[in-house]
C-alpha cells in the first residue's frame, strides 16, 4: 500500500455511487491517490515573461486543485534551461536556478492546501518552443509546416547530455518546492517527441536510426531523471498515435514500442496523447465525437503494465467510468473541460453535475497561448481572473433591484444567474416559449455545435437555483417596461438580422437563417447563404449535408472571419469537403428569381444561380432602448444586442454586467 | 439586372495584368535600392542571387503545408511541379508540365515569361535573370527535400533570356 497524502472518503457522495470507478484508490509509484481524476498539465501564460510564477498562476491553479477533490494537479509544464531554447510560452514557469524554488513551491502550496496531489511537469517544447530565441532545438533540422515555429537547429551530443543535465536539475528544485509526482512531457511536437518520431528525427548517429534509437534519448533522461526522483512517481506524457502519417510519423506499432521502452526505463504511469501540432487531422476540436480516442489508452494499456491516464475529449464523466470499469484506463486527465468549469469532478462527485459549465471545444485557449495572450475561455468568464475577487467572488449587492432582462438567450441569462446570485429580484423575459436565444437555431448545425447548447442547460440551471423568474412567452414592450417600471432593465435581445440594400431582399426566396436552421423555412437545391461569419458557415454546413448547392457570398475578407484559428481551419475543410464555394470580400447587388448579382469589394460583378437566399448578417439591436431611456430606467445593452458576435461575447458580457449591476 | 460578362472579365483581367506588371517593377525597383545601399563595390548578381534565395527559401516554406506525400510519390512530384508552375503562372507567364522519362521526373516548359522583359527594362545582365530564376527554383527544394527526407534536383536545360525561344527545367529525383 502507497503512501496516501491526504485521507479522503467519498463514500457519503452520489457521484461516487454513480460512477464508482472514478472515485476508488489506485496505487501510483509509492503513492495511493484516493481517485481517478487529474488536472493535467496545461499552460496558461500567466506567469511573468521571467519565468517567475505569480500570483494569477498560483490563484488560477489552485481553483483547478480544489476541483479535483484530492487527485493530482499538475502545474503548467516549466522550461529548462537559461537559454530559454525550451521555452514554448511567453508566460511559461521556470526552473532553470534555485531562484524559482520559491515560486514553485507556492504552486506545491496552494495543490496541497486543497488536500490534492500535487505533480509537476518538465517541458522542453523543442520544435515549437523557443518564443524568446530565433531558433528552436531538435534532433535534426526538418523545416517546420507551420510558419509561425521558429527555424530548428539540430542537436549535437553535447546539447543533448547538457540537455538530460537540465531536467535532472530541474526535477531537484521541483521536488524541493515540495511536489509529489514528477511528469515528462513527450507529446505533440515538444523536444523529446521530436527524437521519438520518424519525422524529425533524421539523425544517423545513436540517438537517431530506429525506433530504438530515436528513444535512446528520452530513455536515458528517463533513467537520470529517475535517480533523483527516488521513491517519487515518475510519470510521462507520450504520444500514442502521431497522426502524422503525411510526413513519415511514427506507425501505431512504433508508438507502442516507445511506451515500452519508457517502462522499461522506469516511469510509473503514461499520459496517452495523440497528434502533434503539426497534424492535418483534428483531434480534439468539437467535431471530434467525444471518446474518440479511448481506444489509444486500450491500446496503451495491452502494452504497458502501470497506469495509463488520458484526456482527449473526456468531457463527461461516464466515459471514463466506463473506461475505467473496463480496464481501458485508469486515470480520468482534464484540460480543457476544467479551464471551462475548475471545479467539474468536484460537482461531479457532489451530484450537481447540472451545475457543470461543460467546454465547447473551440480550442480558443490554444489559440490564445500560440499567440501570446493570457490563458481565456470562451465559455468561462472566470477563468484567468481568479485573482481578481470582483470576478471569483462576486460581492452582494449594495442595493437590491428589481432588474428586467429581456431575452432569454446566453447573454441574458449569464447575466441573470449571477445578478440574483448577489441578491437582485432578477425577471428574463423571452418572446419564446423556450430558454435559449440563437443558439436553439445554431445547435443544430452540423460538426458538434449541438455541444454549445449545453451553456444554456447551465444557465438555466444556475437561473433557478438563484431564484431567477421567468416569464416564457411574454415580448416586452414600451407599455410592459411602463407597467413594470423595474429599476435597470438589461437588453440582451439578439441581433436584427439585416435586410441588403440591394434589389430583391424582400422576395419570397430570401430566408432568415434561423428559419432554416429550426425547418421552419424551406429553401431550394441552389442556395447563396449571405454573409461569411461563423452563422453563414453553420447553415451553409447544415444545408450542404443536405446535398444542397450552396455558395457564401460574405463582406468580410475570409470565412469565418468571427472564429477562432484553431477551429477556423477545421471549418476551411469542411466546407471545402462539402462543396460549399465561399466569395469572400463581395456583398450582394440584387437577387432575382434563380440568381444573385455578386459584387466584389472593387467592383466586379458575377451571376451565381440560386433558387434561394440565405440572410444570416447582423446588426445591432436598438429596439427598446429609447422607451428604457425615456423613463429614466438604468440601462445595459449586451451581447449580440450591442453588437454581433458569438456566443463567447455573450457569455462575457453578461457576466460582466451581472457582477456590476 | 443586366449583367456584361465580357466587360467584367475585360476589367478583371487589366486589373491581374496590371499587378502582374507591379509585381516585377516593384522587384527591380528594390534591387535598385539594394544596389544603391550595398555601394559601388557590391556586384548586381552577388545581390540578386542572394535575394533569389531568400525568395525560393520563402516559396518553398509556403508549399510545404500543400504537398500531401499521402498521395504518393509521383502525385506528390507532379503536386511540387504545378505548385512551381503556379507560382510563375500569378507572375504571367506561360507555363506547361510535361511527364519525363523516367518515373520520378517531371519537365517544366515556360512558353513565356515575363521576367526576362522587366530585366531588359531595368538593365538587368540576361544572365542574371537566369542565374536568379534557377536560385530561386533550387531554393524551394531545399526545405522540401529535407521536410520530405526525398533528394529532388532540378536543372535548367533552355532559356528564354539565353536565346531558346523556351526554358525548360528538368524536375528529377537523385
Amino acid at each position: 500500500m502507497g503512501k496516501l497524502l491526504f485521507e479522503w472518503d467519498y463514500s457519503s457522495y452520489p457521484g461516487a455511487r454513480r460512477y464508482p470507478h472514478l472515485f476508488k484508490p489506485i496505487e501510483l509509484g509509492n503513492l495511493t491517490i484516493p481517485n481517478r481524476i487529474k488536472y493535467a498539465a496545461t499552460e496558461d501564460n500567466l506567469n511573468g515573461r521571467d519565468g517567475f510564477v505569480t500570483d494569477a498562476g498560483v490563484a488560477y491553479l489552485r481553483e483547478r486543485a480544489k476541483g479535483v477533490v484530492g487527485g493530482i494537479c499538475t502545474m503548467q509544464g516549466v522550461y529548462m534551461d537559461e537559454k530559454r531554447q525550451g521555452q514554448g510560452y511567453v508566460g511559461q514557469a521556470a526552473a532553470w536556478h534555485d531562484k524559482f524554488i520559491p515560486g514553485l513551491k507556492r504552486l506545491a502550496d496552494a495543490i496541497h492546501e486543497q488536500r490534492a496531489v500535487a505533480c509537476c511537469q518538465l517541458m522542453h517544447c523543442g520544435r515549437v518552443g523557443a518564443v524568446e530565441v530565433d531558433y528552436c532545438q531538435g534532433p535534426s533540422d526538418v523545416p517546420q509546416r507551420l510558419r509561425i515555429f521558429r527555424p530548428v537547429r539540430e542537436m549535437i551530443k553535447a546539447d543533448i547530455k547538457q540537455c538530460i543535465k537540465e531536467h535532472v536539475e530541474a526535477t531537484e528544485r521541483l521536488l524541493k518546492a515540495g511536489f509529489d509526482i514528477v511528469e515528462i512531457s513527450g507529446i505533440v511536437g515538444y523536444l523529446l517527441s521530436n527524437f521519438v518520431s520518424g519525422y524529425t528525427n533524421r539523425r544517423t548517429d545513436e540517438y537517431g536510426g530506429d525506433i530504438r534509437g530515436r528513444m535512446r534519448f528520452l530513455v536515458e533522461l528517463i533513467q537520470e531523471v529517475k535517480k533523483v526522483c527516488g521513491d517519487v512517481p515518475l510519470g510521462i506524457r507520450l504520444c500514442a498515435e502521431e497522426l502524422l502519417d503525411d510526413v513519415g510519423g511514427n506507425t501505431p506499432e512504433e508508438s507502442m514500442i516507445s511506451y515500452e521502452m519508457a517502462e522499461e526505463a522506469g516511469v510509473d504511469f503514461f499520459s496517452v496523447t495523440a497528434g502533434w501540432q503539426e497534424s492535418i487531422v483534428p483531434v480534439i476540436s468539437r467535431d471530434v465525437p467525444m471518446g474518440s480516442w479511448i481506444h489509444l489508452a486500450k491500446r496503451a494499456k495491452e502494452h504497458v503494465k502501470v497506469p495509463v491516464q488520458m484526456a482527449y475529449r473526456l468531457f463527461r464523466p461516464d466515459l471514463p467510468n466506463k473506461a475505467i470499469g473496463e480496464g481501458h484506463l485508469d486515470f480520468w486527465e482534464m484540460c480543457r473541460s476544467m479551464i471551462a468549469d475548475p471545479l467539474m469532478p468536484k460537482k461531479v462527485l457532489e451530484g450537481r453535475e447540472e451545475d457543470i459549465r461543460h467546454c465547447v471545444a473551440c480550442n480558443l485557449c490554444l489559440a490564445r497561448l500560440f499567440r501570446d495572450a493570457p490563458m481565456t475561455c470562451y465559455i468561462n468568464p472566470v477563468c484567468a481572473h481568479e485573482t481578481d475577487p470582483q470576478f471569483i467572488d462576486p460581492r452582494p449587492a449594495e442595493e437590491e433591484k428589481n432588474i428586467m432582462i429581456v431575452g432569454g438567450g446566453p447573454a441574458g441569462l449569464e447575466c441573470a444567474y449571477v445578478a440574483a446570485r448577489r441578491g437582485h429580484e432578477v425577471h428574463v423575459y423571452e418572446k419564446r416559449e423556450e430558454l435559449g436565444g440563437t443558439l436553439i437555431e445554431a445547435s443544430q448545425a452540423p460538426y458538434g455545435d449541438e455541444e454549445l447548447f449545453n451553456c444554456i442547460e447551465y444557465q438555466k440551471a444556475q437561473c433557478e437555483k438563484a431564484g431567477v423568474t421567468f416569464h416564457l412567452g411574454t415580448e416586452v414592450t414600451e407599455e410592459l417596461i411602463q407597467d413594470e417600471l423595474p429599476d435597470t432593465v438589461v437588453l440582451a435581445t439578439g441581433p436584427v438580422y439585416s435586410k441588403g440594400k440591394g434589389a430583391g431582399f424582400d422576395g419570397e426566396n430570401v430566408v432568415n437563417v434561423l428559419d432554416v436552421l429550426s425547418g421552419k423555412a424551406t429553401v431550394g437545391d441552389k442556395v447563396v447563404v449571405w454573409g461569411n461569419r461563423k452563422p453563414g458557415i453553420g447553415v451553409a454546413l447544415f444545408l450542404a449535408k443536405q446535398g444542397k448547392k450552396v455558395t457564401i457570398v460574405g463582406k468580410d475578407r475570409s470565412a469565418g472571419f468571427d472564429v477562432n484559428p484553431s477551429f477556423k481551419w477545421r471549418y476551411m475543410i469542411y466546407l471545402r469537403q462539402n462543396g460549399v464555394t465561399a466569395y469572400n470580400d463581395c456583398d450582394i447587388e440584387e437577387i432575382k428569381g434563380d440568381e444573385v448579382m455578386v459584387r466584389t469589394y472593387d467592383g466586379y460583378r458575377f451571376p451565381v444561380e440560386c433558387d434561394s437566399v440565405v440572410a444570416t448578417e447582423r446588426e445591432a439591436n436598438d429596439s427598446l432602448k429609447d422607451a428604457v431611456q425615456a423613463e429614466g430606467i438604468e440601462l445595459f445593452v449586451i451581447g449580440d444586442a450591442l453588437v454581433p458576435r458569438n456566443l463567447s461575447s455573450a457569455v462575457h458580457d453578461g457576466y460582466r454586467i451581472g457582477i456590476r449591476v | 439586372m443586366s449583367f456584361n460578362a465580357e466587360q467584367e472579365i475585360n476589367r478583371l483581367w487589366r486589373g491581374l495584368h496590371g499587378a502582374q506588371d507591379e509585381i516585377g517593377r516593384t522587384y527591380y525597383r528594390w534591387r535598385q535600392a539594394a544596389l544603391e545601399a550595398a555601394g559601388p563595390d557590391a556586384k548586381p548578381l552577388d545581390v540578386s542571387l542572394r535575394a533569389a534565395e531568400i525568395m525560393g527559401t520563402e516559396i518553398g516554406k509556403a508549399f510545404l503545408p500543400r504537398l500531401n506525400w499521402l498521395k504518393g510519390e509521383e502525385a506528390w512530384l507532379m503536386n511540387l511541379a504545378k505548385s512551381y508552375a503556379g507560382n510563375w503562372i500569378n507572375h504571367g507567364a506561360i507555363v506547361k508540365l510535361e511527364k519525363g522519362e523516367n518515373p520520378f521526373e517531371v519537365l517544366i516548359k515556360w512558353e513565356r515569361c515575363p521576367w526576362p522583359t522587366f530585366a531588359k527594362e531595368y538593365g538587368a545582365e540576361m544572365e542574371e535573370d537566369v542565374l536568379c530564376c534557377d536560385r530561386i527554383l533550387q531554393s524551394i527544394l531545399k526545405d522540401v527535400n529535407v521536410f520530405f527526407d526525398v533528394n529532388y534536383k532540378i536543372e535548367t536545360l533552355k532559356a528564354i533570356p539565353r536565346g531558346d525561344g523556351e526554358c525548360l527545367r528538368r524536375l528529377y529525383k537523385d
